[in-house]
């Protein structure tokens, strides 16, 4: 909502100041540290893949024509879409809630979202290690309830790796579409009731609807996010269900693989990108406040 | 009807379960884990059969989790510092400047955020090999000053173009150098900004995991990377008692940022 005022502002005030270009000084520590250890190091990456053991795209080859690494690539999809899917149909609701609930529970909402957030991840992927173990407090509740008799593998799988990413992705969904839904103007739903919808059809029709870019932008988030996570997918999955962002880091720290590595590197990048750029297409903003 | 609490009929209670149980999907095991470092169960039963301090003893008479958590906390508060100047001085020539490829900067200063971490990881890590920065507190800093940059040139960009850049104009016009306008107009109003500049920076590299993993050495870790290597090997309840303890740090931080933001609105 700040935005809009200052942008009035700048435009307001455009017209009377002079061009000034000399501005662009002041960015050049910024740009420097970004081109000396962002930008090169990173295309010298990628130059790798196609450099070593030898020039040419043997790499690639080998990175997209094996079933052990196309099996990778389908698992980290498979998990981030699963992850995007579950974040969503839970975030939804919960976002709606928040943006109508009484301002004091919805406050009590927020604080637990934003802690849970600002916990390190490490402690919140080593808590679901700890509950989801065979001894875990989850399978002896089930097992006390008298739901199963025997303890559920539920980590070193795909179970752990969507519950645990689940757990760190849902704010970033809950908090961008609480923002859409509280923007959507009431009396539009009124309007609706008063030509005789159902609620159901309030729902289908408009409110659904209305809150879709703001889904779809979510939803793009959290899939990207999820692609490229390395330290929740390698504790809490297991051999199994490997994760590009594993497997990047196994060819340089264990395999000492370079060329491999550079060339995993470039399909996550590219993947990663691409659909960024998709993003910015659609909503012009880029709300990726991940880690 | 479907925005209006009170007129949502059966539906209100549907929402209102799903947000309940999200709410405690969310805060549970941050529940747990606390509740579970102070329990006698190395095997970390719940609930414990009774209750102890050995796991907080053991974190503390551990010098190699104290010199992490130092390690820590020293290269967060230089991020911070660095991330804050660079991105401060940064902002002022996006918000401020006009010259061509302005947009197109903006959007690079933000990358190091969508970029997958593992592959500047990797990257820096192949990097720093070759001039020798691998193990050392400047590579870290480096590293997570790439990374704490773009939250810092969010929040300052954001507040700089909230603040209406004609008070400071009136401040140079009653006789203030430019330099004076912008040190005791500019900077004071978009204190919020850096506030939370420095909050981010400062929290993105001490939760920082995966390129600490690869900029790491036996002699110098941070704490995420020492609770990581511990994990590897076994789920021991001192790195319950560690995550309470950062639990905590967390807790503490919000709620400095709720209070003054409270301040700053008064």
């Amino acid at each position: 909502m700040a935005l809009l005022t200052e942008r009035d502002n700048t435009t307001a005030m455009g017209k009377i100041r002079p061009v000034r270009s000399k501005n662009f000084a002041l960015t050049v520590p910024a740009l420097l540290l970004l081109v000396v250890f962002f930008i090169l190091p990173v295309l010298s990456l990628l130059l790798r893949s196609v450099m070593e053991p030898e020039p040419g795209l043997g790499n690639y080859q080998a990175l997209l024509g094996s079933t052990t690494y196309l099996k990778i690539f389908l698992n980290t999809f498979s998990v981030s879409a699963l992850v995007t899917v579950v974040t969503l149909a839970i975030g939804f609701p919960v976002a709606w809630a928040l943006a109508i609930m009484p301002s004091r529970w919805a406050s009590i909402v927020f604080a637990i979202l934003l802690l849970s957030m600002w916990t390190n991840l490490l402690t919140r992927t080593y808590a679901w290690m700890v509950l989801l173990q065979r001894t875990g407090v989850i399978n002896k509740t089930l097992m006390g309830l008298g739901l199963i008799s025997e303890p559920l593998p539920l980590v070193n799988n795909l179970v752990g790796v969507t519950i645990g990413m689940t757990y760190i992705m849902l704010p970033f969904i809950i908090l961008p579409l609480y923002g859409v839904i509280r923007k959507i103007d009431p009396a539009i739903l009124q309007a609706a009731a008063l030509c005789g919808a159902t609620r159901w059809q309030a729902l289908t029709r408009v409110l659904i609807p209305l809150a879709t870019p703001g889904m779809v932008s979510g939803a793009l988030m959290v899939f990207v996010m999820s692609l490229g996570y390395f330290v929740t997918p390698a504790l809490l999955g297991g051999t199994a269900n490997m994760m590009l962002a594993e497997l990047v880091a196994q060819f340089v720290q264990s395999l000492v693989n370079w060329g491999m590595g550079g060339a995993a590197a470039l399909v996550l990048l590219v993947v990663t990108l691409t659909l960024y750029a998709i993003q910015l297409k659609l909503f012009g903003t880029a709300r990726m406040e991940g880690r | 009807m479907l925005l209006s609490f009170d007129r949502l009929g059966g539906w209100k209670w549907i929402l209102l379960g799903i947000t309940g149980l999200t709410a405690a999907f969310l805060i549970l095991p941050i529940v747990f884990i606390a509740a579970l470092s102070f329990g006698s169960s190395q095997w970390l039963i719940f609930p414990p059969p009774a209750w102890t301090l050995k796991w907080y003893e053991a974190f503390f008479a551990d010098p190699r989790w104290l010199e992490a958590a130092w390690t820590s906390f020293s290269i967060a508060a230089m991020v911070t510092v660095l991330s804050v100047l660079i991105g401060l001085v940064a902002s002022f020539g996006l918000v401020r400047g006009s010259f061509i490829g302005k947009e197109g900067l903006r959007a690079l200063f933000l990358t190091p955020m969508i970029l997958p971490v593992v592959v500047l990881a990797v990257a820096l890590y192949a990097f720093f090999l070759r001039i020798g920065l691998n193990g050392t507190v400047t590579g870290f800093v480096i590293a997570h000053l790439v990374v704490a940059l773009p939250f810092s040139i969010l929040s300052i960009t954001n507040a700089l173009e909230g603040f209406d850049k004609s008070i400071e104009d009136a401040a140079v016009l009653c006789g203030a150098s430019p330099l004076e306008a912008k040190l005791r107009i500019t900077l004071p109003s978009i204190s919020h900004g850096l506030f939370s500049a420095a909050v981010f920076s400062f929290l993105t590299s001490w939760d920082e995991v995966v390129l600490a993993i690869f900029m790491a050495s036996p002699t110098l870790q941070t704490l995420p990377v020492k609770i990581w290597a511990t994990l590897r090997q076994d789920l021991t309840p001192v790195i319950a008692a560690a995550s309470t303890l950062l639990i905590v740090i967390t807790i503490a931080l919000m709620l400095l940022v709720a209070l003054l933001r409270k301040g700053l609105k008064s």
